[in-house]
């Protein structure tokens, strides 16, 4: 041990630490939470940020003894609240106030990171560029945003504390116009080009609020909304920017163990003998439990409602391991390291099976059984003996009768990778059994009510025994709504009878999280001369990896969704020919799961590239092509009858398509008339084997989950006349939280500040299925709206009694009351304020808490549609890809709040980005990783990225109360076929399988040489 | 796990502790690495109060100490610019607050550009205490110290350097990276690298031909998860030929 002595956020300290300690462990045990642990092992994500001696640097790689004599600075020291009660503070440092101010903050989970990186530049730099900026913080990952808004954030920080804090002298609309209702088919100006005729970077204004562009409806510009539709603050925002303690991990108990697990080695084995004796005996350690030490009780990890849609096939731990990261056993130490000892004492002897890396080796005669557990619980089709999860097969119309009616019919096959979420909070859970003995299981989850459902069985537990806490959570996009770790520390506290904190580090991230089903497509399309597509075939082979989780349910979305675009024209828009056949097997691979598109994105890869490569062929324009072909308004998703997530499908009509719109206002941005078929554009002077191409993708997805899916909420009234609302919705960084309280505070009238929201906890909360499918602002939001409804009819009633006892000549009914500006105003003017109302209705008249609850199920997924565009540079001859630009025009219906919308589709493009040209998980013959970092596993960096632009084409949707259809999910579909179909306009290539690399770009472009010269 | 930390204020303090040869003792530089390590029970000599962060220029000649961070060496006015645009491929802002140029070179593994631009500028390593010098080739073959710890690094500054990598993003770790250097007299030195454990030395001669023929060989064995050799081979040829016609016409105009 050393005695450390550092000056911290200006204070002197002096702290007792053991050699080897990391700054970060020092910081979070000293109860410093604004440091985050992003579970890498080279520093590469850059969460737990620091200033030492005014430098980032990051705190899990730096020793606490090596800033003896230095100063330190994390988030705690920069920025607080200005209104303390009766203290002043000076209140949020201006980058804080920025990043606030600018949407700059999803999850916030590197919030704190970006304030102290953009700190240190604007001390060092007043007036950087946007490119200095992006620099500033490419140290620091974030996988929500897309980075725009952070660097306009800090931008806007830049020029406040410059002095220029007149309003007037930030507006810069050159370039950016501010947003605008501009009329359709009206072009926009485009973007000016660089002198070398590359596209500007991401031109930046210096406006107060960065809104997206937006195309407004009719039917949307009559609707007169106070709250719908502006971009209010994030509710959470002011306690992200300080680093407040608001996650799970952030949190001290006192004698809280920590756990960890032996994974397996190797990738199919049973476990013939196992000793613990060694690992328990290790001084420090508290339990340490094997297969044989608890329950065998068969589950899904799954997190979707009861039934679970797919098969029974896993247990906490059991006596077989089926993928290299599989469970062995689990450890709770006192410390961290005396854990990871303990892992090594653990004497394992495997029996070795043969595996199944590859999945088209699963199903063959002979082929290893993976799951042959006599508890195994079949759903549906699936059948363990055949290692087969799921199985589906949908014929609409008469598909062979269509491809005889063709003039042309296209086949070809299509691969999609494995890829991971990778968001920046690595899975972390901390048990404890409270006071009344009920177990809290406090975890970063999109679906706590669904994992207190799923492992009260697991658990031994009654579910009125567990309480499970969802605070906020730092990204998950989809890779939480599995019950994944929480049962480890769970099963360690009933062992120990204390608390356990387990958080994955992120190599288990990447061995032994969830992440998207990798597939081999073939598709089959039958054309007419003329573009009217006659039949459409999609057949999938789905490789869920060691467990079925999700298989069935992700695996049908790849067909419901692509494979519902394009119905055909003429006779064919009427009875449309479509098949969509799916296997979807076991392999000893790391367990598939859900992912932000659920299953979408892998069929808008073929299905994208399949339509571009048969538009070229017939010589007919890629758009014109899509779009007489696409679904239109009025009529039936045709998938509605024919499948539902493995439930009974029920038909649904289609009420609003905007994808004609989205098409034209996103090529008017992008300059689609100036570059497609201009052979001067795509030529780049002065580099001969540079190559530019643009590329589209037309896209569709699903808001919510049909006859299924439900979500609660409760508004009561406080005494100042603020509200409480509780929602058991869960927001994972999406600003859901945000727009359930714009919505409240529309129907109840009063500003966002006046709705304190609480998400989500199943002691307190009402249910909610959580967040998935795309459907918290459309499901939630409807629930939201009935509760405050229920709220608003008991204010009005109240209010037109008290307004008639004041005014006693006034005649007035509740209904006629309007609620607006915190008032209860009737039509002739007279008006109570909602406090009065609340102390009439808590302490004065006829006593009551104003209070009132929702819940909300729909019978219609009405879908968002988008057209997505993309601009690349090709080197031809090494098969480098640069991609310059993304566009995305997306008819999401209403948009709630145009900044975190806008900001979904920033950070969705993103990530979609990576899926188009870097992202993948590849095994070795053994099923070891290759990727096990964000080194190897590149995501996008801020200093990286290609400019981003979005614009909203908002229709009315009527099913919904504010006319809302979907965002989150709906940007990840399109970026990889637009820009696959971007390189195929540069350089005539052709790539079936994402990511593009460099190799299989060179061998695509080899190959195409090789038929030219034939 | 690191067992020990000392922070000596004076070289022979730290002489000291690398004599006492009862633990094992390593030097540390920022710490970027070596403060994550798994090695059972190391000692470790934070170096970073022996004066070791300085950038000289001694004529054509900069001599870098090694504790300079890669950071500084990008902020430095010595540091010719086509270096400075390699060091910032080989690390984010955090990591070059932080990793010193000494252990960037100990840790260099075949995909760090600095390394692979480094070993075709010919930088030598200055080891501690007998000023030995140690080629960075040298260092890259057999990882053996010639001394307690590196006490600086030199290269020439009168050397023309070219970088060029391909990777699946602008900022990701090169598949391939190929850096050219060449010297006033017509010496060209080639290195390159994008796979295995370290950067490799194509070719040092008085001139440059036969140098695709050298990179085509050197990358005949090249494959590896990543990429292909018959890739890697066609690609490592194609930014040879670009950077000696770049090299050429810049010669020209």
């Amino acid at each position: 041990m050393k005695t450390v002595s550092f000056s911290l956020n200006g204070i002197v300290l002096h702290w007792e630490v053991s050699d080897g300690e990391t700054l970060l462990t020092s910081l979070r045990r000293e109860g410093y939470f604004g440091v985050k642990f992003g579970g890498c092992e080279k520093g590469e994500c850059g969460a737990c940020t620091v200033l030492l001696d005014g430098k980032p640097v990051n705190s899990c790689s730096l020793l606490t003894v090596q800033v003896n004599g230095k100063n330190v600075q994390t988030i705690e020291g920069l920025g607080e609240h200005p209104d303390q009660g009766w203290k002043k503070t000076p209140g949020l440092h201006p980058v804080q106030q920025a990043l606030v101010e600018s949407g700059a903050i999803q999850c916030g989970y590197c919030t704190p990171a970006f304030a102290l990186a953009a700190k240190a530049l604007l001390e060092k730099n007043p007036n950087p560029s946007e490119d200095e900026v992006r620099e500033a913080i490419a140290g620091v990952l974030c996988r929500c945003t897309g980075y725009l808004k952070p660097v306009q954030a800090i931008l806007k920080a830049a020029a406040k504390l410059r002095g220029e804090s007149d309003e007037q002298d930030w507006v810069d609309d050159t370039v950016f116009p501010l947003p605008v209702d501009w009329p359709s088919g009206e072009d926009e100006p485009t973007v000016p080009e660089n002198e070398s005729g590359a596209p500007r970077r991401q031109v930046l204004t210096r406006r107060k609020v960065f809104m997206p562009r937006m195309f407004i409806t009719p039917e949307v510009r009559q609707k007169t909304l106070s709250r719908i539709g502006k971009p209010e603050l994030k509710v959470d925002a002011i306690k992200l920017v300080q680093g407040k303690p608001a996650f799970a991990a952030d949190i001290e108990k006192r004698g809280m163990l920590i756990a960890k697990v032996l994974h397996s080695p190797v990738a199919h084995a049973r476990i013939k003998h196992i000793d613990l004796s060694k690992a328990r005996a290790l001084p420090g350690v508290a339990a340490v439990l094997c297969y044989k030490d608890i329950p065998r009780v068969v589950y899904s990890t799954a997190g979707q409602s009861d039934p679970i849609p797919g098969p029974l096939d896993t247990f906490s731990l059991d006596s077989k391991v089926r993928f290299v990261g599989d469970r062995v056993a689990f450890v709770a130490a006192e410390t961290e390291e005396i854990a990871e000892q303990a892992l090594k004492l653990i004497e394992v002897e495997y029996e070795p099976l043969p595996a199944i890396l590859d999945a088209r080796e699963a199903m063959k005669p002979g082929a290893p059984i993976i799951h042959d557990e006599p508890e195994y619980v079949n759903f549906g089709e699936s059948n363990p003996q055949k290692n087969l999860a799921a199985q589906i097969h949908i014929d609409i119309g008469d598909v062979e009768k269509g491809f005889e009616e063709a003039d042309r019919i296209y086949e070809a096959e299509y691969v999609v990778p494995k890829v991971q979420q990778a968001h920046i909070e690595p899975h972390v859970v901390v048990t404890y059994w409270d006071e009344d003995d009920r177990l809290v299981i406090r975890t970063s989850t999109q679906v706590p009510f669904h994992v207190r459902r799923i492992l009260a069985p697991v658990l031994g537990l009654p579910v009125k025994r567990i309480r499970v806490i969802k605070p906020r959570i730092g990204g998950g996009f989809g890779g939480k709504q599995e019950v994944l770790i929480e049962d480890v520390a769970a099963h360690l506290t009933i062992a120990t009878g204390r608390p356990v904190m387990y958080e994955y580090t992120r190599e288990e991230e990447f061995i032994a999280a969830r992440s998207r089903h990798p597939m081999r497509i073939r598709m089959k399309t039958g054309v007419k001369l003329d573009g009217t597509i006659t039949a459409n075939e999609m057949r999938v082979l789905s490789d869920t990896g060691a467990y079925g989780c999700h298989g069935l349910t992700v695996t049908g979305n790849t067909g419901h969704k692509s494979m519902a675009l394009y119905v055909g024209d003429g006779p064919y828009r009427k009875s449309p020919n479509i098949r969509f056949y799916a296997d979807i097997v076991y392999t000893n691979t790391p367990p598939a799961g859900a992912y932000r598109g659920y299953g979408v994105p892998q069929g808008f890869w073929p299905v994208e590239r399949h339509m571009e490569r048969i538009s070229r062929d017939l010589g007919l324009d890629p758009i014109a092509f899509r779009l007489k072909n696409a679904i239109r308004e009025g009529e039936l998703h045709p998938f509605s009858t024919a499948w539902s997530e493995g439930r009974e499908p029920r038909p649904e009509i289609i009420q609003t398509v905007g994808l004609e719109e989205c098409v034209r206002q996103g090529k008017a941005i992008i300059g689609w008339d100036q570059k497609f078929g201009n052979p001067e554009w795509h030529r780049v002077p002065g580099k001969p084997y540079l190559r530019r191409g643009i590329g589209v993708a037309l896209v569709m997805q699903g808001t919510a989950i049909p006859y299924l899916d439900m979500g609660g909420a409760s508004i009561k009234m406080n005494d100042d006349g603020s509200f409480n609302l509780l929602v058991g919705a869960t927001d994972l960084g999406t600003g859901s939280d945000t727009v359930l309280a714009q919505m409240a505070a529309e129907v109840l009238g009063v500003p966002v500040e006046d709705i304190i929201v609480y998400s989500s906890d199943t002691d307190f909360t009402p249910f909610d299925k959580g967040a998935y499918a795309s459907s918290t602002t459309y499901i939630s939001g409807a629930a939201v709206v009935k509760a405050a409804e229920d709220v608003a009819e008991k204010i009005k009633k109240r209010a037109a009694r008290m307004i008639k006892e004041r005014y006693p000549n006034v005649q007035i009914s509740p209904e006629e009351i309007l609620l607006e500006d915190r008032k209860a105003i009737a039509p002739s003017g007279e008006y109570v304020t909602l406090e009065q109302v609340a102390l009439n209705a808590l302490h004065h008249t006829d006593q009551e808490q104003i209070m009132g609850i929702g819940s909300y199920y729909s019978p219609v997924s009405p879908p968002p549609f988008a057209a997505q565009f993309a601009e690349v540079t090709v080197d031809v001859e090494t098969g480098q890809v640069t991609v310059d630009r993304l566009v995305m025009a997306v008819d999401s219906g209403v948009i709630v709040n145009p900044v975190t919308a806008s900001g979904q589709i920033e950070g969705g493009m993103t990530q979609a980005l990576g899926y188009a040209v870097c992202e993948e998980m590849v095994y070795d013959h053994h099923g070891q990783a290759r990727e096990r970092d964000l080194v190897d596993y590149h995501i996008f960096r801020a200093n990286e990225m290609p400019q981003l632009e979005t614009v909203f084409i908002q229709t009315y949707e009527p099913s919904h109360p504010f006319g809302v259809k979907a965002v989150a999910e709906i940007p990840m579909d399109g970026v990889a076929p637009a820009v696959g179909n971007a390189i195929l306009d540069a350089c005539g290539a052709d790539v079936f399988e994402n990511p593009i690399t460099p190799e299989r770009l060179w061998r695509a472009l080899k190959a195409k040489r090789q038929v030219a010269d034939h | 796990m690191i067992k020990e930390y000392y922070r000596p204020k004076t070289v022979s303090e730290a002489e000291q502790l690398f004599k006492r040869g009862d633990n094992k003792f390593v030097p540390l530089g920022g710490g970027s690495v070596l403060s994550r390590s798994k090695e059972e029970d190391l000692c470790v000599v934070d170096l970073q109060e022996l004066g070791l962060n300085q950038v000289e220029v001694v004529g054509h000649k900069a001599i870098l100490g090694a504790t300079v961070t890669l950071q500084q060496l990008i902020e430095s006015d010595s540091i010719p610019i086509h270096l400075k645009e390699v060091i910032r491929r080989s690390a984010t802002i955090n990591i070059r607050n932080q990793a010193t140029l000494g252990g960037y070179v100990v840790s260099t593994d075949g995909r760090s550009p600095l390394g692979i631009a480094l070993m075709a500028m010919d930088a030598v390593l200055i080891w501690h205490p007998n000023q030995e010098t140690q080629s960075l080739g040298d260092w890259f073959s057999i990882r053996q110290p010639r001394g307690y710890w590196i006490k600086g690094i030199q290269f020439n500054l009168n050397v023309e350097l070219a970088y060029e990598q391909v990777s699946r993003t602008p900022m990701d770790q090169p598949i391939l990276a190929v850096a050219i250097a060449r010297w006033a007299s017509g010496r060209v030195r080639i290195a390159i690298g994008g796979f295995g454990k370290s950067p490799i030395l194509v070719l040092d001669g008085p001139e440059d031909s036969g140098l695709i023929e050298a990179v085509k060989n050197a990358l005949s064995d090249s494959g590896d998860e990543w990429a292909s050799a018959e890739y890697r081979q066609a690609v490592g040829e194609v930014l040879v030929r670009r950077m000696m016609n770049k090299n050429a016409s810049d010669y020209q105009g």
